[in-house]
């Protein structure tokens, strides 16, 4: 287990020194949504139905849920923000990951072995971060930069961050199709059997 | 003197916002217990992260996570409580004081199923059951939010005259199933027997259970150390990273019902959302967990 202090964005070289299991912390400009419709919609920009609130060629896109409040200043301010379950989002993520050029995505729980597929293919990886970690993770905001489709509501809302040092976070996807998701749950079923078994004798005494 | 309207009103409020902040001490000794037998290093810096993430929210006074869920209240009332206040109205008024007045405010989480439209209030919300407790002179509430995280990969079978073995292997799948979902190292609460809508409280209340109480039942005291042992090898461990920690704790309950036996399995995860008040007729408002 490797850490790295990273700063964004990141080229596609630099993404693939980076393996399953490694511990990154991130400096630098991230986009954060936790909307299944914002998935959808994004998908929709795609396919032409309307232009995308941002540029995200070579940056970030997190499952990451945020309240955001309009500061005395005027300007937006978070209150706190989490991730969310990625998996629920397997279905858009192998046409957003190429579409729109991420290097990198994340959030809690992974993604399957379709996204893990193409991420290997267009050099991406995804980070877990830690459920339940919102005071660690609110921590590293500096400022919001930009809120994409503001008429969502808050956590729905795409927003351009600026972080600090936000981590540690585990590589749990990395950009050669390694997955510490596959590997736990592949061991969990090789297991299963044993477990069982030895489950099995423990009632019998 | 007695249990007012205003007295439940005050206490739906704060469960739910102290539910928010605080991880249970039972749970935060379970991940400190946990960090110490961990071999996987990943696992270790993770329980270790849990467990500061848990300090700094009490420390700032902020929440946990940013899902603060859905509002759940278990009531039991004492049949010699002196109560004056209406329970049902006054539990409503507070839950909804709560979502104008909390400071961070909640995220809208409460969710029309048929149209996906999201807000704070709806059908049948905040979430409320009822039970009585004989003689007993308080009424206590606990408060559970629900979140979408570890709330998904509740599951229940139904089955016929099944053994032990059935029972269990079943128990595992579903914890195979959920693997690296729920934002592990989870308490398991499982339902055993009754019928359908019983089975299902039973393992939700056995999420309630505090850590580290054994189970009066011999057969399931054996069945919960076989379980927690059985789930923690299948490697998961915190957050799916790996590691020999994926439940802190597997609590069973049981039911006689006929021979179709259902078996449901609930789940909380790290962060174990539970707290407890009593509300006394001389105006105390007891704070238990």
């Amino acid at each position: 287990m490797t850490e790295h202090d990273l700063t964004l964005p990141m080229s596609r070289e630099n993404i693939e020194k980076l393996s399953a299991g490694d511990i990154v912390f991130l400096t630098g400009e991230i986009f954060t949504t936790a909307g299944m419709p914002t998935h959808d919609r994004l998908l929709g920009c795609l396919d032409g139905v309307e232009p995308l609130p941002f540029e995200f060629e070579g940056k970030t896109l997190f499952h990451l849920g945020s309240l955001l409040e309009e500061g005395e200043d005027g300007k937006a301010n978070i209150r706190y923000m989490n991730p969310t379950t990625s998996t629920r989002f397997n279905p858009h993520m192998p046409r957003l990951i190429p579409g729109l050029g991420l290097r990198m995505t994340g959030g809690k729980g992974g993604l399957n072995a379709e996204c893990a597929a193409v991420m290997a293919k267009s050099g991406c990886v995804y980070l877990s971060f830690l459920g339940g970690g919102a005071p660690i993770i609110t921590a590293a905001i500096r400022k919001v930069i930009a809120v994409g489709w503001p008429e969502m509501i808050s956590h729905y809302r795409i927003v351009n961050l600026e972080v600090e040092r936000l981590g540690p976070l585990i590589v749990g996807i990395d950009a050669h199709g390694a997955s510490v998701y596959d590997a736990t749950k592949m061991a969990a079923l090789e297991r299963r059997d044993d477990i069982l078994a030895q489950m099995r004798k423990e009632r019998e005494t | 003197m007695s249990i007012t309207d205003e007295m439940i009103r005050q206490a739906t409020q704060d469960l739910y916002s102290w539910a928010l902040r605080k991880v249970p001490d039972d749970t935060k000794d379970a991940l400190r217990a946990a960090m110490e037998a961990e071999t996987n290093e990943t696992a270790r810096k993770t329980l270790k992260l849990q467990l500061y993430s848990a300090e700094m929210a009490e420390k700032e006074d902020g929440f946990v996570c940013s899902d603060s869920g859905v509002p759940v209240y278990f009531v039991k009332i004492g049949t010699k409580a002196p109560v004056t206040g209406d329970l049902k109205k006054s539990i409503r008024e507070g839950y909804e004081k709560l979502v104008e007045t909390i400071d961070p405010p909640l995220l809208k989480h409460v969710t029309n199923p048929l149209t996906l439209e999201r807000g704070y209030h709806g059908k049948d919300m905040p979430i409320v059951s009822y039970d009585l407790v004989s003689d007993a002179e308080y009424v206590e509430i606990v408060c559970s939010p629900k979140a979408l995280g570890s709330g998904r990969w509740a599951a229940m079978e139904l089955f016929t005259f099944p053994s032990l073995e059935e029972i269990e292997t079943y128990i595992l799948d579903v914890a195979i199933k959920a693997g690296a979902q729920h934002c592990p190292p989870v308490i398991m609460g499982i339902g055993i027997g009754g019928t359908f809508d019983h089975c299902a409280s039973l393992a939700k209340k056995q999420t309630l259970r505090a850590i580290g109480t054994v189970n009066e039942n011999p057969l399931l005291a054996a069945m919960e150390e076989r379980l927690k042992k059985a789930v923690n090898s299948l490697g998961f461990g915190p957050m799916g990273t790996g590691g020999s920690t994926t439940a802190l704790a597997v609590h069973c309950d049981f039911s006689s019902g006929h021979g179709f036996t259902p078996v449901a399995v609930a789940f909380n995860c790290w962060i174990n959302r539970r707290t407890r008040v009593r509300l006394w007729g001389d105006g105390r408002i007891e704070r238990l967990e």
